[in-house]
């Protein structure tokens, strides 16, 4: 075998153990599916041909999560011969077989709530007084912060509060029947829409925005949406109208950020 | 009739103080840390918890020591949080008044059982999926955030769910998988589970929508 094959098949062989440990670890199999001494044999074989820093590593990688596996398999040990152990499978059977009613019986016969009270008590005001008393003025822990010189709070407009995103512009409902009313205006002369010429915008953040409108438009009954193969078509509706049949659906749909 | 003499207690006083630490909650978690009873209460504190715990038999109450909750950084000795809890246990009525539904006891139940026979640690996604089964997937997914905001589940840096602080203090889980091993499943004419099951998923996915 070549040099470089021959650290290729180390590498797979060590990326191969170190998985399993892994998912070992992650509790998705059993400890003891990984054989140890196969798994060390291995380590040993290769251990001739290391010959950079990165091999050295990835065997002492390898070498402690077998060691991580072989306190698993301790610890399984002792927990089968506890008195907790039961098989897994086994419990999971009865608890698909159990009804909710004896699941819950099972729950309250091991159950001992704690008991704990929330209020003010004497000690608990005299605690919070004397707290308040040891405070210092704010002013005096901001000059300790060093925070610099205190400005005057002065009174923000409702466009500052917009602008630091703190206010809504305009009110939900009215933003709601403005986006209605581009629906209605941009419908093709059969009254449908495509979903996707409607809603997305050369920014993703305002594409994201229109599809959150309408699916709020779609809920509220001011348009319905259909599935046409492959294609989600929109109808806006003359009035506001909440269907009275059958049952609301919901109908996930991914917006792709390189789509927008 | 004469009233019965009341035997004075060398520890009275330190009780009522024991009693007021452990019953008002003053943090996150309830109850009080084993050097927190230290410094309210002296040296012979575990005396004066065991008295207090004596007290308690006639209300149906207890004192429990648990492990204290992961990321406290105290020596071992000083790594227990004592609670007050209820001694026996409570009935299916009183559960339902103390805001518990039957259906959520079963999720935590079924989540316990689970946990604990693959020896305390186990995928968020395999516990869902068990919860799943009974309560609906939308309901299952609520219920894993409520079980670990509560405390009854915890979940660790490798994103696998094990038991929590509330779990320890809490449940009795030897008579928990007891029960669950030795359980047979009711008759099906006296389970109403399937028409229920059919209910519940209805509900979820109106909600979802």
């Amino acid at each position: 075998m070549t040099k470089s094959g021959r650290s290729a098949s180390v590498k797979r062989d060590m990326d191969d153990i170190i998985q399993t440990c892994d998912a070992i670890e992650s509790r998705k199999f059993n400890p003891f599916l990984l054989d140890i001494s196969e798994a060390l044999r291995i380590l040993r074989l290769h251990s001739e041909h290391l010959k950079s820093l990165q091999d050295h590593l990835l065997d002492m990688r390898a070498l402690s999560k077998i060691a991580r596996v072989v306190g698993l398999q301790s610890a399984n040990l002792r927990f089968q011969s506890s008195s907790l152990f039961v098989d897994p499978e086994t419990v999971k059977q009865k608890i698909e077989s159990l009804s909710r009613q004896q699941l819950a019986e099972f729950l309250l016969l091991s159950w001992h709530p704690i008991v704990e009270i929330e209020q003010l008590t004497s000690a608990t005001v005299k605690e919070a007084l004397s707290y308040w008393n040891q405070l210092l003025s704010f002013f005096e822990r901001r000059r300790r912060l060093d925070l610099g010189p205190l400005t005057a709070p002065s009174a923000a407009g409702l466009e500052e509060l917009g602008e630091a995103g703190l206010v809504e512009a305009k009110t939900f409902n009215k933003r709601l029947l403005e986006f209605w009313d581009e629906l209605r205006q941009r419908v093709s002369p059969n009254g449908v829409i495509d979903y996707w010429s409607f809603v997305r915008t050369s920014q993703f953040s305002e594409t994201v925005a229109r599809a959150q409108f309408v699916s709020f438009l779609v809920t509220y009954g001011y348009a319905t949406m259909q599935r046409d193969g492959d294609n989600i078509i929109l109808r806006p509706n003359e009035k506001p109208s909440l269907p009275t049949s059958g049952s609301p659906l919901s109908f996930p749909i991914s917006i792709p950020r390189e789509g927008s | 009739m004469t009233e019965p003499a009341s035997t004075p207690s060398l520890y009275s006083e330190r009780l009522k103080r024991a009693a007021h630490m452990l019953f008002f909650k003053r943090g996150k978690i309830p109850g009080a840390r084993s050097w927190e009873l230290k410094a309210g209460l002296g040296k012979g504190y575990s005396t004066v918890i065991e008295q207090l715990d004596e007290v308690l038999k006639d209300l149906d109450l207890e004192v429990k020591k648990a492990e204290a909750a992961v990321g406290d950084d105290t020596p071992v000795e000083e790594g227990y949080r004592y609670f007050v809890r209820l001694r026996g246990t409570l009935t299916p009525k009183e559960a339902r008044m103390s805001g518990w539904r039957i259906d959520n006891l079963a999720a935590l139940a079924a989540c316990l059982a689970l946990l604990v026979s693959k020896q305390g640690k186990v995928e968020r996604k395999e516990l869902e999926e068990a919860v799943a089964h009974k309560a609906g997937r939308w309901r299952s997914l609520t219920l894993m955030d409520t079980f670990l905001r509560t405390g009854y589940l915890e979940e660790d840096e490798e994103g696998l769910l094990r038991l929590g602080w509330r779990t320890k203090a809490e449940l009795d889980l030897q008579s928990l998988m007891m029960l669950v091993a030795e359980s047979k499943p009711e008759s099906p004419t006296l389970e109403p589970e399937a028409e229920e099951g059919k209910a519940g998923e209805e509900v979820d996915s109106q909600a979802s929508t």
